[in-house]
């Protein structure tokens, strides 16, 4: 299915986005104007935690929620009315951070007499890309690389999804977090590692790449055990750690089977275009990797900018956008979908 | 003075209408649904058989806890939003209180109790005195000796309200009062009622914020201070 047309009147879309740690709310023109892009973080709050606290999460979004929807409408220079849409995220993430933003949207909607559109917030990701390069079109092959998941897939159409294969235990980003803590990084360890990364030497250490028999599926537990032991039994010797080495060495690891497994889909599908999408998308190294490898094999990468590769609204407005377009809107009884998958 | 108010800080999900002391309409159910799907078109179903079009509210009022904090918070997030989007004054109200509003009658001292989890519960205790409620003592969490302890030490007779069933054998023993079923669970009709009372008495909510009555902190930051004070 192609592209639907654009109807002459200008559509908003509000976007609401609450699924982690990030309370956040957009109002984007015709998918592709960005008008208000508002997120308010708490990362500083779970910091002293080593991660996200479920609990202390929901309090802040429901602190959070209304002040930053407003702003984004505020900022917008919208009224509530010219909405055409409210556009939320019901899944994946914390439930009870996800029912906050789902809660208010489905008011928001009823009371202003507006459809209610729930976006998968994998989907929102990826379509942070139609923001950054407005010539994107479908078919295209995508690699979601987060704190949560690590998937590759065939974006068919704006509705249609292929599912090539995820990772079968810790997500890519996971990876990144639990080593930063037991390296006693602060959290997100994913930024700290990278970091670091950049005095080390990628080839200091040799740690495992499972490349599980060439499939898609992904597997960074053997890794992230590799790292930990080596970082264990190196302190237990009393051998002094280059921590910058391990974290050079371990990401290396980690990009190398995302980078190769993208690869082998891009020759497999012959796509020519791969999309970045997730937090760990945020990743100098991965981009410079991915970019070049696909290069390599006639294809471009795209990424999303800084802003758009953490959590925030703008991707879920977009998503809901070609939602709108083809009239795929909730019902009031939507509820939160803590494991939604992809595809 | 048309109100729409809410319940949603236990199991109970209950919406009311009410036009100043009128109750229009009073919908609950107790099914074991979540609220997170049934709110919304339980408010809808409601205002549709009152005839009541949304604009023409004029005050919303949502039990702000203390109880279950997920419940609440669907609860608060539902009615901020719609306070916002139609422009209307939201106001929020104890759920003890509102639950010690369910029995208007005066020589009782009325303890309602909802679940704090691990035997405890969060408690308040009130008494009606010249058709005022009167608080006679804070919200605070109990645990189930306290509750009968305090409900034994009592001058007045003593009635409990709310989710005080898991104390029935010490009630029973003790022999306690609990109000009869159909007035111990939470009512919007209550929370309608206390929010017009508390509106026309002059309280307003600053810009959106209707601050939840968590009383306990999350476990994590209990967990965490214990772990600083060891350490």
């Amino acid at each position: 299915m192609n592209k639907p047309e654009t109807k002459s009147k200008d559509v908003y879309i509000l976007g609401i986005e609450s699924s982690c740690d990030e309370t956040a709310a957009a109002v984007l023109k015709n998918g592709q104007v960005v008008l208000a892009n508002i997120i308010s973080s708490q990362v500083p709050i779970h910091r002293k935690f080593g991660g996200v606290v479920p609990e202390i999460a929901s309090r802040k979004h429901i602190e959070n929620i209304m002040p930053v929807i407003d702003e984004a409408i505020k900022q917008a220079k919208i009224t509530k009315k010219d909405l055409d849409a409210v556009a939320v995220t019901y899944g994946p993430g914390l439930v009870g951070a996800l029912l906050v933003g789902l809660s208010a949207a489905k008011a928001l909607a009823f009371a202003l007499d507006k459809p209610l559109i729930g976006v998968n917030h994998l989907e929102g990701h990826v379509f942070a890309n139609f923001l950054v390069d407005p010539t994107l079109k479908p078919p295209f092959l995508a690699l979601v690389v987060s704190g949560g998941h690590t998937a590759l897939l065939i974006v068919k159409d704006y509705a249609t999804f292929e599912l090539l294969g995820q990772t079968r235990d810790d997500a890519a980003g996971e990876a990144f977090d639990k080593i930063a803590r037991v390296m006693g990084l602060q959290y997100p360890g994913g930024p700290e590692i990278e970091a670091l990364a950049e005095h080390g030497n990628p080839a200091a250490m040799d740690f495992p790449r499972a490349m599980l028999s060439n499939g898609y599926d992904f597997s960074f537990s053997g890794l992230k055990s590799a790292v930990i032991n080596y970082l264990h039994n190196e302190k237990q010797a009393g051998r002094e750690i280059n921590k910058a080495d391990v974290a050079a060495s371990f990401q290396e690891a980690a990009i190398d089977v995302l980078v190769k497994k993208s690869v082998h889909a891009l020759v497999q599908t012959g796509l020519k275009k791969i999309v970045l999408a997730g937090g760990v998308s945020a990743n100098l190294v991965l981009q410079k990797e991915l970019a070049a490898a696909a290069q390599k094999v006639g294809a471009e990468l795209v990424h999303p900018e800084p802003l758009l590769c953490t959590d925030n609204a703008v991707m879920i407005a977009c998503r809901g956008y070609y939602q709108f377009l083809e009239q795929d809107f909730a019902k009031w009884d939507l509820n939160a979908v803590p494991n939604l998958k992809l595809g | 003075m048309l109100t729409l108010a809410i319940d949603t800080a236990t199991k109970v999900c209950s919406v009311a209408l009410c036009d100043n002391e009128k109750i229009i309409g009073e919908y609950s159910i107790d099914a074991g649904m979540t609220h997170s799907d049934g709110l919304l078109p339980q408010i809808m179903q409601m205002l549709e058989r009152s005839k009541v079009n949304k604009d023409e509210l004029e005050l919303l009022a949502v039990s702000t806890g203390p109880g279950s904090f997920t419940g609440l918070r669907i609860g608060v997030a539902t009615m901020e939003a719609l306070a916002y989007s139609l422009e209307i004054p939201l106001i929020g109200v104890s759920t003890l209180q509102a639950l010690a509003y369910n029995l208007s009658l005066t020589g009782f001292r009325l303890i309602p109790l909802l679940d704090a989890q691990k035997g405890n519960f969060y408690a308040a205790a009130y008494e009606w005195e010249d058709n005022i409620l009167n608080k006679k003592a804070n919200v605070a969490v109990w645990s189930a000796d306290e509750v009968i302890n305090y409900a034994k030490s009592s001058a007045s007779k003593v009635l409990l309200l709310g989710e005080c069933l898991k104390l029935s054998e010490k009630i029973a023993v003790n022999n306690i009062g609990i109000v009869p079923e159909n007035l111990r669970l939470p009512k919007a009709s209550s929370v309608a009622l206390l929010g017009v009372h508390n509106f026309l008495k002059g309280d307003r909510e600053t810009a959106f914020l209707t601050n939840l009555e968590y009383i306990r902190r999350s476990e994590a930051e209990e967990l965490w201070e214990k772990r600083c004070q060891k350490s």
